[in-house]
């Protein structure tokens, strides 16, 4: 009897840890380098599959420092091997002041070469943006501080965080409902998840938006705030991801404790790609001077 | 009548997903959420807000007066235009409101509804996030005057959206917002400030 129940309870705990394990991204194996130089940095992890989406997620960047450049170089340098499409901005765009002279050092001068090469920045407002800058040329808002864009098969709502009032919530809700887009992610700047110690998650935000985000099937979530990296152990069945180390950092910020990290980097500066083919989503982040600091594939979950 | 029956099925069936469509619609449209509910408010609370939201309105139409001689700004434009477009109406502004002073729109009825529904909300251990987060934007250069602009070098606090529900409802060119502890209104394009509640939390 011990022995039959010892083996039914065997049965379960595998049967748990299966579930568990199925659905969260796994790492990619190995790094396929696809540049030619021997001493280039770039390590790329995702499959370049014929067809993809590509596309690159930076955060909290305008700083105008010397190290946004960096990571803006290196995004140009990654480029050339995974030539990505356009750029999602997580917020916190210009810091400190809004003159022309603002936008140029902060935005313009560091991803110049992408500009130059017709790569789209879609742009989400931070607590340090004035709200005006969704009219900004290369923020791509067309005049709105939440908006919807389709790419291939990924419809992508940037929300504005700041304040979400009751009208947004409204136009989240009812754009939604009605998306039949097979990938559904959402950006914006206050993560509803963050182990980091200076904001940490924004508990108020994510008691408005996760009920809707789950009840729409939205699959990714983008944000910023934090300066640091950090992908959350999928949440109600959404990947979180905390990507706010584009031009600013916080060394030592992550909480190690914390039990939402499935991975997080707060050493450095960072950038993320995404590659998007049928139900796979793959991601790599990568720091200011080149190397992984986190890569995986999500699939995406039957709705 | 074979025909008119068809027909007759045709259109019931076009209406029924006319139907559909509109009863789907609706339905997107409103939000049930719970934590967005409206506050429940007395006679006398309903009428103060409603005279705010009528003197919001007012302003509105000021705004949009003013705006009209401003260059127009569009929804793709240089980092110059915006720049220009913001100090002008900036200017404008102040100048159409000369004399404008606190409590012009907290009226003291109005802000005796806000100050309750902020001790509400701010009140009890699981409001933690809420205080933490409108703490968090300290005064840093602000200069709290009515008719001057937030400095644009200034960090703008993020608006609870739960808060939010529980406020007057503003039109798109007006916002709340945090500064230390105290609330204020400003226009949302120029910056201006309309007026500020000191120590508006609790």
């Amino acid at each position: 009897m011990r022995k039959f129940l010892s083996s039914k309870l065997l049965l379960v705990a595998l049967v748990v840890a299966s579930l568990c394990t199925a659905a969260p991204a796994q790492k990619l194996n190995g790094s396929t380098p696809k540049n030619d130089s021997a001493t280039s940095p770039v390590k790329l992890a995702l499959p370049l599959k014929d067809g993809s989406l590509r596309f690159a997620v930076i955060g909290d960047t305008g700083s105008g420092s010397s190290k946004q450049s960096d990571v803006g170089n290196m995004m140009v340098q990654y480029r050339a091997a995974f030539p990505f499409e356009f750029v999602l901005m997580m917020g916190d765009n210009l810091y400190g002041g809004e003159t022309p002279q603002d936008f140029e050092k902060k935005f313009a001068e560091p991803y110049r070469k992408l500009l130059s090469d017709k790569v789209k920045f879609y742009a989400t407002l931070g607590n340090h943006d004035q709200p005006l800058q969704v009219n900004y040329e290369n923020f791509n808002m067309n005049g709105k501080e939440y908006y919807r864009f389709k790419k291939g098969n990924v419809a992508f709502y940037s929300l504005n965080s700041n304040y979400m009032d009751k009208k947004q919530v409204a136009w989240l809700e009812s754009e939604l409902a009605k998306d039949t887009s097979e990938w559904k992610v959402c950006f914006f700047h206050h993560p509803p998840y963050s182990s980091a110690k200076k904001h940490g998650s924004d508990g108020q935000l994510r008691e408005v938006v996760e009920p809707i985000f789950v009840k729409y099937g939205v699959d990714v979530v983008l944000t910023g705030h934090d300066h640091v990296y950090e992908r959350i152990k999928p949440q109600k069945g959404i990947y979180y991801f905390v990507s706010g180390a584009g031009g600013q950092l916080r060394t030592g910020d992550v909480k190690e404790s914390s039990p939402l990290i499935e991975k997080s980097y707060d050493q450095d500066m960072h950038f993320m790609l995404f590659e998007v083919a049928g139900d796979q989503m793959y991601f790599q982040a990568i720091s200011r001077t080149g190397e992984t600091i986190d890569s995986g594939v999500i699939t995406r979950r039957k709705k | 009548m074979k025909h008119i029956t068809e027909d007759l099925l045709r259109a019931v069936g076009v209406s029924l997903i006319v139907l559909s469509f509109t009863v789907a619609g609706a339905v997107a449209q409103k939000s049930d959420h719970p934590a967005l509910a409206p506050p429940v408010t007395s006679p006398a609370e309903k009428a103060a807000i409603q005279a705010f939201e009528n003197q919001v309105k007012d302003y509105v139409k000021l705004h949009n007066q003013v705006r009209e001689q401003a260059p127009k700004l569009s929804k793709d434009a240089t980092p110059e235009q915006i720049q220009t477009y913001r100090t002008t109406l900036e200017g404008s502004l102040r100048n159409a409101r000369k004399g404008a002073k606190r409590g012009d729109l907290f009226t003291p009825d109005i802000a005796s509804f806000i100050r309750r529904t902020l001790k509400n909300e701010f009140q009890g251990k699981d409001r933690k996030d809420l205080r933490d987060i409108a703490f968090e934007t300290e005064l840093q250069g602000v200069v709290l005057r009515v008719n001057y602009p937030y400095a644009a070098s200034a960090e703008l606090s993020e608006m609870p959206a739960t808060l939010l529900a529980k406020l007057p409802q503003l039109p798109k060119e007006v916002r709340y917002r945090f500064v230390g502890r105290n609330l204020l209104l400003v226009d949302r394009e120029s910056n201006v400030i309309l007026d500020f509640m000191p120590d508006a939390l609790p």
